[in-house]
């Protein structure tokens, strides 16, 4: 559900890339550390399967597409830090082999979809841990895929308020949020179910093999 | 600084730069620069450029001229200007890939750069993976498969990507293992 280059105005990605590097510096502080030849194999594989899932994308009025993330099992699996570091990676790969997405909104993206997703999907798998794992990890993996998308929404329905010429006309993205919100949450509550199955069975996966306790 | 980095610097320059432009005619001339600067490449790059962007930008366009028309507002000066800078900063990130390599661009940042090569090698294992999948598939339905076919081979091909994708990115892990990648 990323956002294509252009569509958002400076004062929008500046911001966003200056939170994103004070994020992107917290995430990979000591990470080297961690990284060893069993965990990275790990990483790039799951990577890699977001990188897929980001590429079935759907075109979506709202001026996004609708796909799959993955966040929430990299969240899960790795943690918060490795998976914004990892879908940040997605973002970038995904910007210049395909033109989906783009840098001057690689941080609002990154912020979006990797560091909240990843945060959502986190705190309610810990929340809901006495509802089950299989419940705790789909809900957990919905969820963020719903507020990531929102988030998203958001920031593109704003930009026809702050970035518009003396008569109104819009500089940058030019349709508000009454339009955006449902158009980019709507398709996603139908994602969210595919996503949500799709981490639960990896999770599975990952726990099978011995990578996640529990 | 590697030719690389300056493409990488040169590129981000620009897209700040492109930002703060609000007239059509001089992001028309910006492209029309860029097209010209990029040689023997510039047609390749252009219609991969309208092809990323096309279903997204069509989408978004029409939506606008519905909404616009709708409250009597003029649409054409928001439509260029919008569709323009889109398809000149796609542009310039295909026309970086193809003359910065920017995989070497990240060197300076070494987390970033292993995880982005691993995804790199990880991917080309899922793409030749599916397609040794799709034809033995093939192969062995001469007749077009059964749903509960197909959901089986779904089945056994996403068990069976997620383990060669993980015996393939132990033995890039291994590999650079043994060439001290992991010593800090």
């Amino acid at each position: 559900m990323h956002i294509p280059d252009g569509f958002l105005s400076p004062q929008t990605y500046l911001p966003a890339w200056g939170v994103a590097a004070v994020a992107w510096a917290w995430a990979g502080r000591g990470l080297a550390r961690r990284l060893d030849e069993t965990l990275v194999p790990r990483l790039a594989m799951l990577t890699a399967l977001a990188y897929a899932l980001g590429l079935i994308m759907l075109p979506l009025p709202g001026g996004t597409s609708g796909h799959a993330l993955g966040v929430a099992v990299l969240a899960l699996v790795f943690g918060v830090r490795l998976a914004f570091l990892a879908y940040s990676g997605v973002l970038l790969l995904q910007a210049l082999l395909f033109g989906a997405g783009g840098i001057t909104a690689l941080g609002v993206n990154a912020l979006a979809l990797g560091l909240v997703g990843a945060v959502v999907a986190v705190a309610l798998r810990r929340l809901l841990a006495g509802a089950g794992d299989t419940v705790a990890v789909a809900l957990a993996a919905f969820v963020s895929l719903q507020v990531s998308a929102l988030i998203v929404a958001l920031v593109l329905g704003i930009q026809p308020s702050i970035a518009h010429r003396e008569d109104g006309t819009p500089l940058f993205f030019p349709l508000g949020p009454e339009i955006t919100v449902p158009a980019v949450l709507l398709p996603h509550l139908l994602i969210g179910l595919g996503e949500a199955a799709l981490t639960v069975l990896v999770w599975r996966h990952a726990r099978r093999k011995g990578w996640v306790a529990g | 600084m590697t030719r690389s980095r300056a493409c990488l610097l040169a590129y981000l320059v620009a897209v700040i730069g492109i930002g703060f432009v609000h007239q059509p005619l001089i992001l028309a001339l910006a492209l029309a620069g860029a097209l010209l600067a990029a040689g023997s490449l510039r047609w390749r790059l252009l219609r991969r450029a309208v092809l990323a962007l096309l279903l997204f930008n069509a989408g978004v366009s029409l939506a606008y001229v519905i909404v616009a028309g709708w409250q009597g507002k003029a649409v054409l000066d928001a439509l260029l200007l919008i569709n323009l800078r889109v398809l000149l900063l796609v542009f310039l990130g295909f026309w970086l890939v193809e003359r910065g390599k920017p995989l070497a661009a990240l060197a300076g940042w070494p987390l970033l750069s292993m995880i982005a090569t691993l995804a790199v090698g990880q991917i080309a294992v899922y793409r030749r993976l599916l397609d040794d999948f799709r034809l033995a598939f093939r192969s062995r339905n001469p007749l077009p498969p059964r749903p509960a076919t197909l959901l089986r081979h779904a089945g056994a091909q996403g068990s069976a990507l997620l383990d060669k994708s993980l015996q393939s990115a132990e033995q890039t892990a291994q590999a650079m293992r043994s060439r001290g990648a992991f010593d800090v």
